[in-house]
Parts: structure tokens; C-alpha cells; sequence
């Protein structure tokens, strides 16, 4: 089966102040080839300045990279072609009461998306929106309320309705899930998994949360100062981990058990 | 004998005309040199309850208890000054995200020696400088930073946030508190650098029998560092007892939830299967239920829970439920 997303040799480079012959680069990240299947998970861990949002900046197009490319259904992604990355590859970011435009109503946030990448008229806009907010969990009267009105939850719903409206294929959660309650947190996942049964998705999960990637994912990768450390089966990695900062990682999160 | 003992500690919020019942009669105990953690969402008024006992809310807010007593006195009939007085020299607290408490624009050394009480100082008034100086340096020795030299020169911006949140537990160790209160200490922050503070927060904890109360949102980080919890939702009281009793045997619906929806209690879960959620979501203040707050989310809710229930006493695992688990077990 050929994988959804193909990465190989990816790698960022950063150009630091200085003149002609005292010229220094900041490589934020090393190269680096990983693929992922549709219906599957691959999880990010690392610490910060590890180089987790710089990768998840490459994939999704805001920066070009210095060496490698990314194939999407063995179609190479080129730098700079938004319309064909938008549709296909999209983002939800942590915070998402900062990322929702304050000014607009829920309807209008999400008509954006689609003014910009497709070519359909006002009506058919207006129905996929309000499917979509009924397929996270929302109701079609939501479209007339303004990002303030909703709560923490909703407002993630709200992130991953933008993200899933242009029938994606891969959905990159940069720590989506880390300023949610506990209670809400296990709703958010349930719908992500629900979502990616439907649709066929893969998602790249970058999390600090050993226990959610444990439970969500199904690969794991585990960057240091811009390399790949350990990566591998999450089950097999989360088991055995084989490198010191894995370790400390795993032993950091250690969790009371009782027998119950 | 209990340090801290409150009981059915009520804030209510005045807005204009209105009164929000922000906390609902909230129970409270805290012995000598113990561990409690507080957990609660957002809006659980976890926080409200930490700065209430600090007595630090404005006069928007209105503080009522039939008990609230430190250590033997009754904080509510003493005046504010007097209060402040007594709180200021046995209790302190760290909050979250450090690096926005500390003041930008002074040094960590200057903030540090501010901090230090004149009483611990002896000697004449040309020694206390000098004095000072060497109390800041052991405070940050107390805390687990050797670099004393460079930290007590650097400005807030320049450490990172785990020295920055250590840097605050040595302004609050300086007047030998007897309890500490850390609010979050540890939101927003890497989870090597969090295993970090709490170490060095139950170590404090051991070494100079402190009490500490270490509120959090979060019941998964709090197991491996408390002996007992108290849960909170939406301002009302809902669990307390041994971690292990909480964990175990949660008689509460909702600490049930919370305990079941985390990953990591349930090691025999499958991967990517549906983990138990409770429906809805927190209600927000101006819009709170009447009874139980958790009834409209509640998977055990019947007629009754329109009345809010009692706390009940079980060999000191207190819950507040009218359909509690405990028959389930």
C-alpha cells in the first residue's frame, strides 16, 4: 500500500546575523524520512527546541525547506503552492481561543477556507458548514455566534471544523489537546479518532503527554536538538526505549498504579 | 492537629445587582507537614479557594465559612490587618507561569533580598546588607541552585522557566512558611522540568515537614506526589481522601470520569479505542445549575440531585453524592 505522506532527507537550516566570511546557519533540523499510512497516527515528542514546530511548519508550507521534499500520494508538494497544500494538509494549533479571528461569527470563519480553495456558490458553502459543525458535535445555530460565546471545548471543535472542512488528508495537531481539561480532552479524542475512522485521515501528533500519544498514536518519533532519536512502533518504543532522553521522558510522566 | 480547617467556605461574586454563588460550601483540613492535592477543570474555583485563605480577594468577592481557622485562631472574626499579619508569616504561595510574577525589570538578587524578613536579621544595621546578600544565596541553595552568583545577577528574561518557578519557591521559603499553596506551579511547562519542581517541592515537603498544597487541573500528575486529594467541580465540593481511595475506589460519578479518562490509569486499554467522556461541558458562572452542578452531565443523575447533597463521611474518604459508587465496589 502506498503511504499517504512521504518525507525524505527534510531538513531547515537558519541563517544567523553575520557578515560575508563570518556567515553561520542554525540547522533546526537535521535531514530526516518518515511516511505515514492513511488511518494512522504519528506522534512528535521532544523537548522545546527540539524541532517539532519546525517540522510541523515544513509540512504544513509556512517555511521552505532547505534540503528534501514531501510527496503527498506520490504527488511532490512545492514550496510556495498554497492552493494544492491548503486543501490537503491542515493544522490545529494549541491555543485555540488565540487563533480564532475575535471579529468574525463562526460562520464567516469558516467560509474563509472555503472562498479561498473552492469554487462553490453561497448556498453549498452554507450547507457543508453546517454538516460540518454537526459532524464535531455542534449544532447549525452555532454558525451565528461569535468565538467569545463558546467555551474552551467548543472552541476546539470550532479548530478542527476549519481543519476538516476541505476534506483533508492529513491533520497536524500541534498540541491540541495539552490546554483542554481533563474532561473535555478525552471528548476531543474520541472525535478525533471518530473523524479519522471516517475520513481516512492520518494526523501528526505533536503532545508532551506520554498517555495520550501512548494511546493515540501508532508510530512514534522521538526529536532531540533537531534529530531523530528513537522512532519506531509506539507500543515497541513506550516499552523499551532505548535512548537516555527517552528514558527521562517515560520516567518523568510516571504514573501511580493501584491495584484495582 | 489540623494547621488549616475550613468548613463550608462560601465566596460569592457581586456583580451589579447579582450574586453569583462562585464557590459553594467547600470543606477543607490540612494536618501538619501533609501533602493535599486540590484538583479541579477551569472555573472549579480552585484557585478562588487558594486566595481566599491567603486573604488577598478584593472587596468584590464576599468570604463567608462557619469555620475557618489557622492553627487555633479564627481568621474570620480578626480584622484584615491582623489576618494579614498572621497568614503573611505562616503561609505562602507560588503561582503559575513564573516568569510573568517576578518583576521584569529588577534583578532575581534585588527581588530575592526583598524578600527576606529584617527579623531574620541580626547585627547592626551596616551588617545587614551583607547579611541580607548571604540569605538570598542560601535560599537559592534551599532550592537546589548551585549558580547563585550568576542567577542572583540575571533578569527574569534570562533564566529559563523551571529556574524562574525555583526562583519563586526560595522567595516563598524566606519566611519559613509553614504551609505553601502552588498554585499550578508547573502549567505550560516541559514535563522533565515539571518532575523537576515537584521533586523539589515533596522533598521540601519531607525535609522541613511543610505543609503544601498543590493545586492542579490535572488528577494524572498529581497521584505520584500526594497522600491525600480533594476534588472540586464548578465551585462545589465533590471528593476527598488518600490518593489510593480516590484512585481505587472514586465514590463520586465524576472523580470516576475523571479517572477513567485519562489514558494512563487505564494501562489495559486498547489503543485508539473510545475512552469514556462525560457529555457537555463545564457550565460557566453566569449559567450554573441548581443542586449538584454536575447533574445535567451526570450519567447517575436522578430527582433528587436538585438538591445539592451533603458531604458524607466514610472512615475519612468524604463524598458528596446522593447515588454515590460506594455499593458499586
Amino acid at each position: 500500500m502506498m503511504p499517504l505522506i512521504q518525507v525524505n532527507n527534510l531538513s531547515k537550516e537558519y541563517k544567523l546575523p553575520g557578515y560575508l566570511f563570518n556567515r553561520k546557519t542554525f540547522s533546526a533540523l537535521f535531514p530526516l524520512s518518515f511516511e505515514i499510512q492513511a488511518y494512522k497516527t504519528l506522534a512528535i515528542v521532544g523537548e522545546s527546541g527540539s524541532g517539532k514546530t519546525t517540522l510541523a511548519k515544513l509540512l504544513v508550507g509556512a517555511e521552505s525547506p532547505t534540503t528534501g521534499n514531501i510527496k503527498l500520494n506520490g504527488e511532490e508538494l512545492q514550496t510556495g503552492n498554497f492552493k494544492q497544500r491548503c486543501q490537503y494538509i491542515r493544522m490545529i494549533y494549541q491555543d485555540s481561543s488565540t487563533t480564532l479571528n475575535p471579529s468574525l461569527t463562526i460562520q464567516q470563519l469558516l467560509d474563509e477556507p472555503l472562498k479561498l480553495n473552492t469554487a462553490l456558490d453561497e448556498n453549498e458553502r452554507s450547507t457543508l458548514i453546517s454538516e460540518t459543525l454537526r459532524q464535531v458535535g455542534l449544532l447549525t445555530d452555532h454558525m451565528n455566534f461569535y468565538p467569545h460565546m463558546l467555551s474552551g471545548g467548543q472552541k476546539q471543535r470550532i479548530s478542527l471544523a476549519r481543519a476538516i472542512i476541505l476534506k483533508p488528508q492529513v491533520i497536524i495537531l500541534d498540541e491540541a489537546l495539552a490546554s483542554l481539561d481533563p474532561s473535555l480532552r478525552s471528548q476531543m479524542i474520541n472525535l478525533l479518532l471518530d473523524i479519522q475512522h471516517q475520513m481516512g485521515l492520518a494526523f501528526v501528533l505533536i503532545s508532551h503527554n506520554i498517555g495520550i500519544v501512548k494511546h493515540f498514536s501508532d508510530d512514534i518519533m522521538v526529536l532531540d536538538k533537531g534529530k531523530v532519536i528513537e522512532a519506531g512502533k509506539t507500543s515497541d518504543v513506550l516499552a523499551k526505549p532505548t535512548q537516555r532522553y527517552t528514558k527521562k521522558l517515560i520516567m518523568s510522566q510516571q504514573f501511580q498504579q493501584f491495584s484495582k | 492537629m489540623n494547621i488549616l480547617d475550613i468548613r463550608n467556605l462560601s465566596i460569592v461574586l457581586v456583580s451589579g445587582n447579582k450574586r453569583i454563588l462562585a464557590v459553594d460550601r467547600v470543606s477543607l483540613s490540612m494536618k501538619e507537614g501533609e501533602l493535599r492535592g486540590l484538583v479541579g477543570e477551569s472555573g472549579s474555583g480552585k484557585s478562588l479557594l487558594a486566595q481566599a485563605i491567603m486573604g488577598v480577594l478584593d472587596e468584590k468577592w464576599i468570604v463567608d465559612a462557619d469555620r475557618f481557622h489557622w492553627r487555633g485562631t479564627d481568621l474570620m472574626r480578626l480584622s484584615v490587618a491582623e489576618r494579614k499579619k498572621v497568614i503573611s508569616k505562616d503561609v505562602a504561595i507560588i503561582f503559575q507561569e513564573p516568569m510573568s510574577c517576578l518583576d521584569p525589570t529588577t534583578t532575581i538578587g534585588a527581588q530575592l533580598e526583598e524578600a527576606v524578613d529584617d527579623e531574620q536579621l541580626t547585627g547592626y544595621f551596616w551588617q545587614k546588607k551583607k547579611q541580607r546578600k548571604e540569605a538570598a544565596i542560601k535560599l537559592l541553595h534551599k532550592v537546589g541552585i548551585q549558580k547563585h552568583t550568576f542567577c542572583l545577577k540575571s533578569y527574569p528574561h534570562q533564566l529559563t522557566e523551571a529556574l524562574c518557578q525555583r526562583v519563586m519557591i526560595a522567595m516563598a521559603l524566606a519566611r519559613r512558611p509553614m504551609l505553601l499553596i502552588a498554585d499550578e506551579p508547573t502549567a505550560s511547562m516541559e514535563s522533565t522540568n515539571q518532575s523537576q519542581i515537584f521533586r523539589l517541592l515533596a522533598s521540601l515537603n519531607q525535609l522541613k515537614n511543610m505543609s503544601l498544597l498543590l493545586i492542579s487541573h490535572d488528577l494524572e500528575n498529581m497521584t505520584h506526589w500526594t497522600n491525600r486529594i480533594t476534588v472540586m467541580y464548578s465551585g462545589q465540593f465533590v471528593e476527598a481522601g488518600t490518593t489510593k481511595q480516590i484512585f481505587s475506589t472514586p465514590f463520586h460519578p465524576y472523580t470516576r470520569a475523571l479517572v477513567d479518562s485519562s489514558p494512563y490509569a487505564n494501562s489495559k486499554l486498547e489503543p485508539k479505542s473510545y475512552l469514556s467522556a462525560l457529555p457537555g461541558s463545564i457550565p460557566i458562572l453566569q449559567h450554573l445549575p441548581i443542586g449538584c452542578r454536575l447533574g445535567p452531565r451526570c450519567p447517575r443523575a436522578q430527582q433528587a440531585c436538585v438538591d445539592a447533597p451533603k458531604a458524607k463521611n466514610h472512615h475519612g474518604h468524604l463524598v458528596s453524592c446522593h447515588f454515590s459508587l460506594k455499593e458499586t465496589y
